[in-house]
């Protein structure tokens, strides 16, 4: 048989070389070491050929293959599939056994194609989206009836949940938090009272940031910050938990045993955070203050004890109070939003991160869009 | 001394103070399936992990054909473990990325290829293990046989010349694990692999084993090495009774 030369390619360790006969048919002559680690040819080269030549046979040539792997497999298996779509016989000399071995496991054990469901296209993966959205939607109208059904059998006495855990997420949620909360409060009252010793100095009125700093904390910041604290905190760790507990079907052995998972999981985070809100929303007032004081005394010399006089005289009753309520319903919102991000997770590791991430975010968003409303309706009120 | 693979030299295992095998010694030959079996808690998963490398043991060492891989600094045994696969108990897919993703990493870190030569060789590895046409699907879309499946095809991924196998049968059905015990045979024999395979399954044990050491969790110690077949014959009493309880069934 003569051969005409066709193009050849070479790639350190393996080799290929491309000829034609006097009969058209094309000899592919492969050799060196074909492995995965190895720079290989790439097989669009033999595909192009069959294309440009359309020779009527092909022979692959393998005996001067000295070493070999999956690479060799794949490539192999690829000219066979090029010839067998195009109608083109095929003789392969040389072709190690196990090669065709694992060539024939991998056709055996291919999944017949009925049983491969079809991927969704774009369109319809936007449709999906926009349905489950949707579905998000119902479920956490959803979620917030059980909750509050979970939470009218608490008060019943009919409720399942083990209180030990109940005390922990007390713990964790309240005291636990202290440290955090009065950091950041003590930042924020020291920040409020730059602020306004700044822009009162214009008007001679630098006393005054007592007033500002307390009315400014007990009514908004502290429930405020100390929310978004809570949100960062004990949302995140709440969508967590949960998520996990769905991706190792803690959830479903819960539900196996009759045992409600609102119940058992939501409902006791509910309660431990928006007890605890308020709680730390009063230990943040006085932080706050004393941030604000911290300040006042060293930059405008004022006594401590007359910072505190003043601050106590600008506050009313229905400040504290009002500020409280903030936090509890903070708290309330926090737990929501986390636990229902939890339950909505789905069962994969990266969803437990995308449940707290989410839970962090809309919690951020809802207590923020809360103390809005309470602005609006405290202004309409008067207060 | 044949073609050692892997050798255990001496090897005391344990959790803190607590001893859970004592003076380990055995030797896996290239291109056979060394089973570790006995009972639940024995130890088996653990002399697994000091075979990767993720638990130190408290005594002794193991080695990997002529180099020590448990005094060796972290570069060696990083290039050690390369020519090693894995497939764990619970596959350890990685839930965020699909099949194909997960049998791709490996080849896009260690390899040079290009993403065409790689999306060839994912599509080989799943095809192998009967997961072709899967590639873009996740874990946990899949039952546990099909994550098996999956966790093999990665493990393969690089070709590895040692595949480590952790109860490949547990929580699948028997028709499932005697599949996954024919796949286990056929990649051996087509890939000349080595393979340690975990288990307590004896039906795998007898299936897919060419030698097996029985470690005793009370005795704290290997108390028989051989073939599977003579083992469950001729082994020591506590050998003969994990393959006749086990067989038997509860």
């Amino acid at each position: 048989m003569t051969l005409g030369v066709l193009p050849v390619t070479k790639s350190p360790g393996a080799t290929i070389e491309m000829r034609r006969a006097d009969d058209a048919s094309l000899l592919v002559r492969l050799g060196g070491a074909w492995r995965l680690t190895n720079r290989l040819p790439r097989v669009d080269d033999v595909d192009r050929e069959l294309d440009r030549s359309r020779a009527p046979s092909v022979t692959i040539d393998l005996a001067g293959v000295d070493g070999w792997d999956s690479a060799l497999v794949v490539f192999v298996g690829a000219v066979l599939d090029g010839c067998r779509a195009r109608g083109i016989p095929v003789d392969a000399r040389g072709l190690p056994p196990e090669v065709g071995r694992l060539l024939q496991i991998a056709q055996e054990t291919a999944a017949p194609i009925e049983q491969v469901a079809p991927r969704p296209s774009g369109l319809e993966r936007v449709g999906a989206r926009a349905l489950q959205r949707h579905v998000q939607l119902g479920d956490a109208v959803a979620f917030v009836g059980d909750t509050a059904l979970g939470l009218g059998r608490f008060g019943g006495r009919r409720a399942r949940y083990r209180s030990q855990d109940l005390w922990l997420l007390v713990q964790q949620s309240g005291a636990e938090a202290l440290p955090i909360v009065t950091l950041v409060n003590f930042l924020v009252g020291i920040i409020l009272a730059f602020v306004g010793i700044t822009q009162l100095r214009f008007f001679g009125a630098e006393a005054y940031v007592a007033d500002i700093v307390g009315i400014a904390v007990v009514r908004d910041m502290a429930a405020l910050i100390t929310g978004v604290t809570l949100a960062g905190r004990s949302g995140g760790a709440f969508a967590a938990q949960i998520a996990t507990m769905k991706v190792t079907q803690e959830i479903d052995a819960l539900r196996t045993f009759g045992i409600s998972p609102v119940e058992f999981l939501v409902v006791p985070r509910v309660l431990a955070l928006t007890a605890m809100a308020p709680f730390l929303t009063l230990f943040a007032d006085a932080t706050g203050i004393l941030g604000g004081a911290a300040v006042g005394t060293t930059m405008l010399h004022q006594p401590f004890s007359g910072y505190m006089r003043q601050t106590a005289l600008a506050l009313t009753a229905g400040d504290v109070v009002g500020g409280l309520v903030k936090g509890a319903t903070y708290g309330l919102l926090i737990a929501l939003t986390s636990t229902l991000q939890g339950m909505q997770a789905e069962r994969s590791a990266a969803r437990v991160g995308d449940a707290a991430t989410q839970a962090v975010v809309t919690g951020i968003v809802a207590i923020i869009a809360a103390c809005g409303v309470y602005q609006y309706v405290f202004f309409l009120l008067g207060w | 001394m044949g073609d050692e693979v892997i050798s255990v030299r001496g090897v005391t295992m344990g959790f803190g103070d607590r001893v859970v095998i004592r003076e380990l010694d055995f030797a896996v030959q290239r291109g056979e399936i060394f089973v570790v079996m006995g009972p639940s808690g024995c130890g088996k998963t653990t002399l697994l992990r000091h075979l990767l490398g993720l638990q130190e043991p408290a005594a002794g060492e193991v080695r990997y054909g002529d180099e020590s891989f448990t005094s060796a600094p972290p570069d060696v045994r990083e290039r050690i473990l390369r020519r090693v696969g894995v497939l764990f108990q619970g596959s350890a897919l990685w839930t965020s990325m699909t099949l194909a993703e997960n049998v791709a990493l490996p080849l896009e870190q260690f390899t040079s290829l290009p993403a065409s030569s790689i999306r060839a060789v994912v599509r080989l590895k799943l095809s192998l293990v009967g997961l072709g046409g899967f590639e873009d699907y996740y874990p946990w879309e899949l039952s546990g046989g099909m994550q098996k499946r999956a966790g093999l095809a990665r493990a393969i991924s690089l070709d590895p010349e040692i595949l480590l196998i952790d109860e490949p049968s547990a929580s699948l059905d028997p028709p499932t694990a005697r599949r996954l015990d024919a796949l286990i045979l056929q990649l051996r024999d087509a890939l000349g692999t080595t393979a340690v395979v975990v288990t307590h399954d004896v039906a795998t044990i007898l299936g897919i084993g060419t030698r097996a050491l029985f470690l005793d969790g009370e005795a704290q110690r290997a108390i028989a090495e051989g073939s599977p077949s003579e083992l469950r014959a001729r082994g020591p009493a506590p050998v003969r009774a994990f393959f006749a309880g086990s067989v038997a069934g509860p």
